[in-house]
């Protein structure tokens, strides 16, 4: 357990407490001591994601521009450039873009439910709750670097999968509307991070487990994509990539926000 | 915390007593309640999604099937029927049959990793492991009563799935073999799922920890996964044939699906093998059109009557490996622990 000991003799002072500034450095540390397993996990696997993708990219973009500058085009040489462009990269391709679409749920996954549900468990709560700083803020500071954490990095493979998949766009006949690329791309695919992670955190504070909150974040949030995929994006308002972007991230930001209000709003209210 | 309190007898254990197995079985429960009824309940509820969708579905399909449309005449009513079935229906069918997939997983790592960690972790261990039984047959008990448990649900809704899937394999042209749905139904599924669950026990045993037992056990499946794929198609059932015919044979509507071609290629006069610009030029023929004189097309395929030895091969070895798993989990019960 790890604790952060500013004025730890006074009782935990939500309500009065709340015009003190939040010592970031120290809750910088906290969070970086209570989940150091999850941080170190996350920046290792993404290091290797990040590393995969630029060695595959580059083969796949040098494939395809192989592939675009034959001559003549009709030639069994050309054919066959074309042919493993379409059944060997795409493979890959398609095996890589699947697991990045389940690479937000699963991380969130691990991340969220803990944050809160931990503490319960291992009863830190009643040392970690009773620190100056207060349960409320302590809890909100926390999720807030956690989240942010998460979403850069996921804007970032975001980004990097966007280019990574240019390619395959062409041959396979692909838009940027086809669901599997819409999620993938621009401001959807981190602001699905960031809901993953306020649902972990919400149900495993609901829950008061972190397996439970972990089992259940999986469910709700494949219910959510599913309900997204299939019936809720075909009712935006908007019907072209960027404002059905700005829409999407805008709602799941809102529900985001309103997970973590719940969070804090339990966490507030939690008593034996 | 339950324990199971048999009475101890000193000087009398030199011969193992036999296991308490409704004893055990009362322990199991009482451990692993939660779990015992959100597996079920979860299964029941995507067996409930799966007979609404799956009975729409077959529904559909029959419709399609009376439709006249590989005669040539292909009327707008059968046309719109079609599009509308690969275009509405097939996507949620899709959606739905890559969550199947991933059930053994998840069923394996939720219930396998805090089967025995969570008694580390907790410290419970001291007090149910000293019990009457000793900690290893406490464990094979578990092992084996949960796995059981487990195997016969996904048995269950594994043949669920494949009634569901079924009209889907002529529209899509998959068969029973190819992987989505050789792995899903039959005796592959609930063996999928016992070789998850004892990777779970084992790794949580090993690392003493839940979180970290369950994320490995996500990536160990996924392992286990990509190399049963690998071996998929190197099954000792593969036929080669010349006669097209037979592989020509499925393709009218109704049909069970398309045999599994694994590779084809052509041979010249006396079976002498063609250069690469001429294979390239006669794979741009239609599947079973008039070839040049004495060129002959090769088929190794699997056909689909042999969906049932390769399921007992798969299952067959997943078994062992979930026995050796189980096996290596009582032995780091037995020698790690405490």
């Amino acid at each position: 357990m790890t604790v952060l000991t500013t004025r730890a003799s006074r009782l935990d002072r939500d309500a009065r407490g709340e015009s003190r500034p939040v010592p970031w450095p120290g809750m910088l540390w906290v969070t970086w001591r209570q989940h150091r397993a999850l941080l170190i996990t996350v920046a290792v696997v993404c290091c290797a994601a990040v590393a995969g993708l630029l060695a595959a990219g580059l083969r796949i973009h040098h494939d395809y521009a192989l592939v675009r500058a034959c001559r003549p085009a009709g030639s069994p040489a050309c054919q066959g450039l074309s042919n493993f462009f379409n059944t060997t990269d795409w493979h890959q391709g398609a095996i890589v873009h699947i697991a990045v679409q389940a690479a937000p749920v699963l991380v969130a996954m691990f991340a969220g439910p803990p944050v809160v549900a931990r503490e319960l468990e291992t009863r830190t709560y009643r040392y970690a709750w009773t620190q100056g700083i207060g349960r409320v803020r302590w809890t909100a500071v926390k999720l807030a670097l956690l989240g942010s954490l998460l979403t850069i990095l996921a804007f970032a493979v975001s980004q990097l999968l966007t280019w990574f998949f240019a390619p395959f766009m062409t041959t396979q006949q692909l838009t940027d509307l086809t669901p599997t690329v819409f999620d993938t791309s621009g401001l959807s695919y981190p602001a699905w991070t960031l809901v993953a992670f306020c649902l972990g955190a919400f149900l495993g504070t609901l829950l008061r487990g972190t397996l439970a909150g972990m089992a259940a974040t999986l469910g709700v949030y494949v219910g959510l994509a599913a309900a997204t995929w299939f019936y809720l994006r075909d009712h935006y308002p908007a019907k072209t990539f960027w404002p059905m972007q700005l829409f999407e991230a805008g709602w799941l930001l809102a529900l985001s926000a309103a997970l973590i209000a719940g969070t804090l709003w339990l966490v507030r209210r939690y008593a034996d | 915390m339950s324990v199971l309190t048999l009475p101890a007898q000193p000087g009398q254990d030199t011969a193992p007593r036999p296991l308490p197995w409704r004893r055990m079985t009362w322990v199991t429960w009482r451990q692993h309640r939660a779990l015992l009824i959100s597996i079920p309940a979860v299964l029941a509820a995507a067996a409930v999604v799966l007979v609404i969708f799956g009975l729409k579905a077959h529904h559909d399909y029959a419709a399609l099937v009376n439709c006249p449309l590989n005669q040539g005449q292909q009327s707008s009513a059968c046309g719109k029927m079609f599009s509308n079935f690969n275009s509405n229906v097939w996507p949620l069918a899709n959606a739905l049959s890559i969550l199947v997939q991933l059930a053994p997983v998840l069923i394996g790592a939720f219930a396998g990793a805090p089967l025995l960690a969570r008694e580390l972790e907790n410290g419970t261990y001291r007090f149910a492991w000293t019990q009457g039984l000793v900690r290893e047959r406490q464990a094979i008990a578990k092992l084996a009563l949960l796995g059981v448990t487990l195997a016969v649900l996904a048995g269950a809704f594994g043949w669920l799935f494949s009634w569901f899937f079924q009209p889907f394999l002529w529209t899509e042209q998959i068969n029973q073999l190819s992987e989505g749905m050789f792995d899903a139904s039959g005796l592959v599924f609930p063996a999928f799922t016992l070789v998850a669950f004892m990777i779970g026990a084992f790794l949580g045993m090993l690392f003493r920890r839940v979180i970290p037992a369950l994320a490995a056990t996500l990536g160990a499946y996924l392992a286990l996964r990509l190399g049963a794929w690998a071996l998929h198609g190197q099954y000792p059932v593969t036929v080669v044939t010349s006669n097209a015919k037979l592989i020509n044979a499925y393709e009218t509507p109704g049909t069970p699906g398309f045999p599994w071609i694994l590779n084809s290629w052509f041979t010249g006069p006396g079976g002498k093998p063609l250069s690469s610009a001429v294979t390239s030029r006669l794979q741009d023929l239609p599947l079973g059109g008039s070839l040049p004189p004495g060129v002959t097309e090769w088929f190794k395929y699997i056909p689909l009557s042999r969906y049932w030895p390769m399921q007992f091969m798969e299952a067959g070895w997943l078994l062992v490996l979930a026995v050796g798993i189980g096996a290596g989990t009582v032995w780091l019960v037995r020698h790690r622990a405490a």
